[in-house]
């Protein structure tokens, strides 16, 4: 009954029309899992979260903590903090992070950073690191 | 569609619900808070609302740890045993973690060891100034070491030279992650996570059912895991040589002390080890690290419920038998 | 008939103003229905007062469109005590847009679509029009282009009822003798 009313009811173009509808809207439903791929950074202080920003866009950016400003650069998908007020320097020391679950600390400028992974990295990756 | 304001609410609801679902690893499920010099994550599914009191509650109970456990602390339990010349009356949580710690040190052979308090202050590996000490002086930070050095009866603990000091970094950290894991499981936690620099422990399998995959960091390459780890309910703990060390003239003096020579044990690089509770974990990767490939490999593969991978000086892979049950 | 003196395109405009009243407040009504409807989800909404819209625009062309889609907005808005809230920027904001949407597809490829292709393609611009409107000035938060799917998904759906709907309705009032004329002017045009 349904094909009936569709070969008689619509019209040549309204068929195709929707069919291309149906397609877009379709297709629509695969828009937002793209947006929600991507690692992605994010640095928290005690129980804050002070900052999020994706691993794919190279910037600078400088983030304040008890001590001072921390500059961190983002590059090539890989996070490293660029210079720290601490005494010890080790969070520059720490290197790049880029990885799913890796860290990078200030201990004394209270500021942490870790890396989100994508949603597919649960499937293929790993959820903690043991080092 | 949007005939009343409420609807709008209800949309804003919605709206909400849906940015809370879509968001990987959301924030409110990953918490961190930095606990005894090392930062510690716990990870755990469910309604934020209700588990964020039992993180709170987990996060506290590792800093009780830590207070009973430091040697930074004068007042801890540890400090005032290190101190005291005479028998010493401790609570009754340290003569019990005391007891496993010496049960594992007679296991290995004294290769894990409590006692090293005054050798990990000769070389100050983790503070500023990390020295190379002297033969004499490591002779001396050495004396009375071992196994037997410490007698527990009841809460009483005695050492058998007076000057020792007790130094709990190689089984405190894992315990504490256990504490938290059980103030997690009395608060109805079923699937959590908690990470204090490396020492894991795991309760029940990931919210989606699937157990918890561990990547195991590769000792020399950064990017480089060694192998992922498919577990439910266990604890890994890896110790290696990359984690804190320094270097003078040329050569890398890390973290973990062979009590036989006073130096850095040099026959491993990294040492995994997957046991039923963070505790023993921690500890055996120690002592394991310690005893070297062949003879650690031969102390995880003797002790029930316990996986090892050690990477050997040569970086060579050494498995328990049990472990690639445990790989993809 | 008792009007015979009057002459025939003076009756012809009479009977469409009449109609168009006619088409209004059934839009209304059903507008008004539509909004008391006890709904599992509340905001998808069938949209029927839509096809007298469309039954307009068969009948009297694209100005009848406009006429019965605003008057119906603002009437429908003023009986559920919504006018100028959010909720009713919202159904304006939806509505124009798919009378934009609407107008642009009878204008563009009339005669080959149907009730139906105007529809879908009315019914589409409203969710996307409420959508863009909650965004710009409600919930600024991008996560709201994630129930775009869904809109679109049920608008695709409702748009075709509706536009069947229109379709037959049209069918009965064309063969109607009130519209005998109409239906004469429209000759091959809508069979």
């Amino acid at each position: 009954m349904i094909f009936s009313i569709w070969r008689q009811r619509l019209t040549r173009f309204d068929r195709k029309l929707v069919a291309a509808l149906a397609l877009l809207v379709l297709s629509s439903f695969l828009l937002p899992l793209q947006q929600a791929a991507g690692s992605r950074l994010v640095v928290s202080s005690g129980d804050n979260i002070l900052f999020v920003a994706p691993l794919n866009q190279d910037q600078q950016f400088e983030l304040s903590g008890p001590l001072g400003s921390t500059k961190l650069q983002i590059s090539n998908g890989a996070v490293r903090v660029l210079s720290s007020p601490c005494p010890q320097k080790i969070c520059i020391g720490m290197g790049k992070v880029s990885r799913n679950g890796e860290l990078l600390a200030c201990v004394p400028n209270r500021l942490v950073i870790r890396i989100e992974g994508k949603s597919t990295d649960r499937e293929s990756g790993y959820d903690l690191l043991s080092r | 569609m949007f005939g009343r304001p409420q609807l709008v609410f209800l949309l804003l609801l919605l709206v909400a619900g849906l940015a809370w679902l879509r968001l990987p690893g959301d924030e409110q499920r990953v918490r961190t808070a930095l606990i005894m010099g090392t930062l510690v994550e716990i990870r755990l599914a469910g309604d934020p609302q209700q588990f964020n009191p039992a993180i709170d509650a987990a996060f506290a109970e590792m800093s009780r740890v830590e207070k009973l456990f430091s040697s930074q602390l004068a007042e801890s339990d540890v400090s005032q045993l290190s101190f005291s010349t005479e028998p010493f009356q401790v609570t009754e949580e340290s003569a019990a973690l005391l007891q496993r710690g010496r049960q594992i040190a007679r296991q290995s052979d004294g290769a894990f060891d409590m006692s090293l308090g005054a050798l990990k202050q000769l070389w100050g590996v983790e503070t500023e100034n990390p020295q190379v000490p002297s033969a004499e002086q490591l002779q001396q930070a050495l004396a009375g070491v071992g196994p037997e050095a410490l007698q527990i009866e009841g809460r009483t603990v005695s050492k058998s030279n007076p000057h020792l000091q007790i130094d709990l970094g190689g089984i405190a950290k894992g315990y504490a992650v256990d504490r938290a894991l059980e103030i997690l499981r009395r608060a109805g936690v079923t699937s959590a996570a908690v990470n204090a620099g490396g020492d894991i422990g795991l309760l029940g399998s990931r919210e989606d059912g699937k157990p918890w995959r561990i990547g195991i960091q590769h000792p020399r390459k950064q990017d480089e895991l060694l192998t992922t780890l498919i577990l439910t309910d266990r604890a890994v703990v890896t110790s290696g040589d990359y984690e804190r060390f320094f270097e003078k003239d040329g050569v890398r003096y890390h973290h973990i002390f062979d009590p036989r020579s006073g130096y850095p044990a040099r026959d491993c690089q990294s040492v995994t080890v997957v046991a039923a509770d963070v505790a023993s974990a921690d500890a055996l990767a120690t002592a394991a690290f310690v005893l070297g490939p062949q003879q650690g490999l031969q102390l995880l593969e003797q002790l029930p419920q316990v996986e090892g991978l050690l990477v050997a000086a040569d970086g060579t892979l050494h498995r328990t038998s049990g472990l690639a049950a445990l790989e993809p | 008939m008792t009007c015979s003196a009057v002459n025939s395109a003076e009756l012809e405009q009479v009977r469409r103003r009449v109609f168009l009243a006619l088409f209004i407040a059934l839009a209304v009504a059903l507008h008004t229905f539509e909004a008391l409807l006890p709904n599992p989800l509340p905001w998808f909404r069938i949209g029927l007062a839509n096809i007298l819209a469309l039954t307009a625009l068969y009948i009297y062309g694209l100005r009848a469109l406009w006429i019965v889609s605003l008057a119906r907005i603002l009437v429908g808005s003023l009986i559920l005590g919504t006018l100028f809230s959010p909720g009713f920027l919202l159904s304006l904001s939806g509505g124009l847009l798919a009378t934009l949407l609407m107008s642009l597809g009878y204008r563009l490829w009339q005669p080959k679509i149907g009730p139906v292709g105007v529809s879908v393609l009315g019914a589409l611009g409203h969710v996307s029009g409420q959508l863009l409107i909650a965004w710009l000035l409600i919930i600024r938060h991008p996560s709201i282009w994630m129930l775009l799917p869904f809109f679109l998904l049920f608008a695709l759906i409702s748009g075709m009822v509706n536009g069947l709907a229109a379709d037959l309705l049209i069918k009965f009032l064309l063969g109607h003798p009130a519209f005998l004329r109409l239906r004469n002017l429209a000759g091959g045009n809508y069979s």
